[in-house]
C-alpha cells in the first residue's frame, strides 16, 4: 500500500468511519464526520434543520406544494448521500460496508422518485414511465417548475 | 451520455435582489476557479487516464461539478431576476447589463470572460492529479473569501455546502494519486510518463 515518499503528494486514504444522517449531511455538505471542516466565518450561519422547506415558509401554501416539497426534500437528501458515497466508493471499490449502505440507499431513492412521478412529475426522462397523468394529451417531461426558480425547493 | 435531473443538488431560495452579490458569486460559474473550469478540466483529462478507476472518479466529480454549476447560476439567476436599472447602476451591475441585460453569462468577478486557458490537460497522471488537487483548494478559497463577504444566509448556505464539496474531493483526488502511484516504482516515479509510454506501464502490472 501506499507510504510516504519525497517529491511527490502524499495524501493517506480515508478509513470507514461515522457517518451523519441524511438531513444533516445536507446541511454540512458531507456524509462523513472525518471529512466535515468547517470555516470559522460560515460557522454563524443557522442552518435549519431542513435547509429546503424550513417550515416558517410554509404559510400559504396548498397541500400539494408543501406535500410536494416534503418528497422533494427527501429526495434530494437521499441523492446526496448517495453522491457523495459513490465518490467514496470510486476510491474504495471493495469496501463491503459502504456497498451494502449504497444498495439500500439507491433502492429507497428509486422508490421515492417513482413517487414523485406518479404524484406530481418526472425528475428523469427514466421516470418518464411512472407518470399517470394525462400523458396521452401531453407529454409530461415538461410539466412541473424549472429547479433555478426557486419554486419547487 | 447524461441524464438530465430537474432538481438542483442544493436548493437555492433567495428571496432579495442584490446585483452586487450575483456580480461575486458569478465568479464560481465562469471565473478562473469556477465550477464549469472545474468540470471541463476533470471531463478532458479522463480519457487518456492510465488507471480505470480514476477515470471513473474524473467522470463522477466532474458530473458533479456541473450540478454545482447549476446552483451558482440559479443564484446568480435568482440575485438579480427582478433587477431595477436603478439597483443596476447603484450596485455597479451595469456594465453587465448592457451586455447580457439579465442573462448568465460566464465571466469572472472581474468581468473576464471564461476561457479554457485556465485550466489544464496535460496527458500526465501525476501531473493532472497535482493539478485537480490544487484546483479544489483554489475553488475552497474562493468560497472562504465569498463567505467573508456575504452576509445574506440565503446566499451563505449554498456557498457552505458548495465549499464543503471542494473539501471532499481534494480527498478523493488524493486517493486517486495513491492508486496510481501505487502501480508506479516508488523509488522513481517520474521514469516515465504512465499516459503516454503505455509499455513500459503495463510492463510494471
Amino acid at each position: 500500500m501506499s507510504g510516504n515518499y519525497l517529491a511527490i503528494v502524499n495524501v493517506p486514504v480515508q478509513e470507514w468511519g461515522e457517518l451523519y444522517s441524511e438531513e444533516e449531511a445536507m446541511n454540512i455538505g458531507t456524509i462523513f464526520h472525518d471529512l466535515n471542516k468547517p470555516f470559522f466565518a460560515a460557522e454563524s450561519v443557522l442552518t435549519s434543520i431542513n435547509p429546503i422547506a424550513s417550515s416558517e415558509g410554509n404559510a400559504g401554501k396548498t397541500k400539494e406544494q408543501s406535500d410536494r416539497e416534503q418528497l422533494m426534500t427527501k429526495i434530494t437528501q437521499i441523492s446526496f448521500f448517495l453522491d457523495d458515497l459513490t465518490l467514496y466508493l470510486d476510491t474504495h471499490e471493495k469496501d463491503i460496508q459502504a456497498i451494502q449502505l449504497y444498495r439500500e440507499k439507491i433502492k429507497e431513492c428509486d422508490q421515492l422518485k417513482k413517487q414523485f412521478a406518479q404524484e406530481f412529475y418526472p425528475l428523469t426522462r427514466p421516470c418518464i414511465p411512472f407518470c399517470i397523468s394525462d400523458s396521452e394529451i401531453s407529454f409530461c417531461w415538461q410539466e412541473g417548475p424549472m429547479p433555478w426558480e426557486g419554486a419547487c425547493v | 451520455m447524461w441524464i438530465y435531473e430537474k432538481r438542483l443538488q442544493y436548493p437555492v431560495k433567495i428571496t432579495k435582489t442584490c446585483p452586487k452579490t450575483a456580480q461575486l458569486i458569478i465568479s464560481q460559474y465562469g471565473g478562473p476557479d469556477g465550477e464549469l473550469s472545474a468540470s471541463m478540466r476533470y471531463l478532458s483529462q479522463r480519457y487518456t487516464m492510465p488507471v480505470k478507476e480514476v477515470g471513473g472518479l474524473l467522470t463522477d466529480i466532474g458530473t458533479e461539478e456541473l450540478a454545482h454549476m447549476e446552483i451558482i447560476c440559479a443564484m446568480v439567476y435568482q440575485l438579480t431576476k427582478n433587477l431595477t436599472i436603478e439597483q443596476a447602476k447603484e450596485a455597479g451591475f451595469d456594465a453587465y447589463y448592457i451586455d447580457h441585460t439579465t442573462a448568465l453569462w460566464p465571466q469572472a468577478a472581474s468581468s473576464l470572460p471564461f476561457t479554457a486557458i485556465e485550466f489544464q490537460s496535460k496527458g500526465d497522471a501525476i501531473t493532472d492529479l497535482t493539478e485537480d488537487l490544487a484546483a479544489e483548494q483554489k475553488a475552497r478559497t474562493v468560497y472562504d473569501n465569498l463567505l467573508r463577504m456575504i452576509p445574506d444566509p440565503e446566499v451563505q448556505e449554498p456557498l457552505k455546502f458548495l465549499r464543503s464539496r471542494e473539501v471532499v474531493h481534494f480527498q478523493r483526488f488524493g486517493e486517486a494519486l495513491e492508486k496510481t502511484k501505487d502501480k508506479l516504482d516508488s523509488k522513481n516515479f517520474y521514469y516515465f510518463n504512465p499516459e503516454f509510454d503505455k509499455e513500459m506501464f503495463h510492463g510494471k502490472l
